[in-house]
């Protein structure tokens, strides 16, 4: 266990047991930065992901009592915010069936990403190959930083399921654009 | 010693990881107000939560004061004829006295019964 886990748990108990705000506005600032960078790769949308983040900390708040201390208390953040993605998500795919039955053109579609020309990276092109599963657990694994067994937590899946869609993720980077097994030249 | 061999398979990057890491890097981002703006966030909800019980039990109230004062009155009124029955009734015993002691007894023994079976 490093310090900051350590410092982590202690602000986490400072919250849970007296309800101290102040502890977890510390938590936020030393998180935010992660949780915001994983949610705008993951929706490509500044605006839409900091709302996300945002409401990733409201339900941090509501369920901290149910952060065990087991793995990192990022690890658990991670996962309360792939599960806020998610929640948005099929919210939106919701309100798009209904919007679709009464005839409505969407002006959002369901999780493509897609962004403004100019504003496209390396990054974006890479992601924009991916599957939203795909997506997420490549940026928990490589951006964020997680193990296998972390990743498996925060998506809840087991860590065979995790490897394996790492290495669809890394093939389809491969075939979509043109590189050859890098390992293998 | 499995669960180790398998933290340092996890561990063991290639090339390719290597790159992939490079590419999703990522700069930090500045706070900027944001934890500030999500703390008072939770600040307003926990004010919601503290209010909404009371604030609900004072309408509640307001809205059942009438029948709850009319209530009041027929509940006196019908103590003080119990309460004059009650003077009056050790003269006249229940004659089902017995009989709702002994439902009483069994119905304690058979639900002790279940208990012993139970554990």
């Amino acid at each position: 266990m490093t310090n900051a886990d350590g410092e982590d748990r202690y602000l986490v108990a400072l919250a849970v047991s007296s309800q101290d705000t102040a502890a977890f506005g510390e938590l936020i600032r030393r998180h935010q930065s992660q949780v915001r960078n994983f949610l705008r790769k993951l929706c490509g949308d500044m605006t839409m992901a900091d709302d996300l983040a945002q409401d990733c900390f409201m339900h941090a708040w509501n369920k901290l009592q149910t952060y065990s201390g087991r793995g990192s208390f990022i690890g658990w953040l991670l996962k309360v915010a792939y599960t806020t993605f998610l929640q948005s998500n099929r919210r939106s795919k919701r309100y798009g069936e209904i919007l679709d039955e009464v005839g409505h053109v969407a002006e959002t579609s369901e999780s493509n990403y897609t962004l403004p020309a100019e504003e496209v990276s390396d990054l974006d092109k890479l992601l924009a190959v991916l599957t939203e599963e795909e997506r997420a657990i490549m940026i928990l694994s490589y951006a964020c930083g997680l193990s296998h067994r972390e990743i498996g937590e925060a998506t809840a899946q087991p860590v065979g399921t995790i490897k394996s869609v790492i290495h669809r993720g890394k093939e389809k980077i491969r075939t979509s654009f043109g590189i050859k097994d890098y390992q293998h030249g | 010693m499995a669960s180790k061999i398998i933290n340092m398979a996890d561990r063991i990057k290639d090339a390719e990881d290597r790159l992939l890491e490079s590419i999703f890097v990522s700069t930090p981002i500045a706070d900027d107000g944001f934890s500030d703006r999500v703390v008072r966030r939770i600040r307003r909800h926990i004010w919601i939560r503290r209010l909404t019980l009371p604030t609900a039990m004072f309408v509640g109230a307001a809205i059942a004061s009438k029948p709850l004062m009319q209530l009041i009155t027929v509940s006196a009124s019908l103590l003080d004829v119990v309460l004059q029955e009650a003077i009056t009734l050790p003269a006249i015993p229940l004659p089902q006295l017995p009989l709702i002691l002994l439902g009483g007894a069994l119905l304690v023994i058979a639900m002790l019964t279940v208990r012993m079976l139970e554990e």
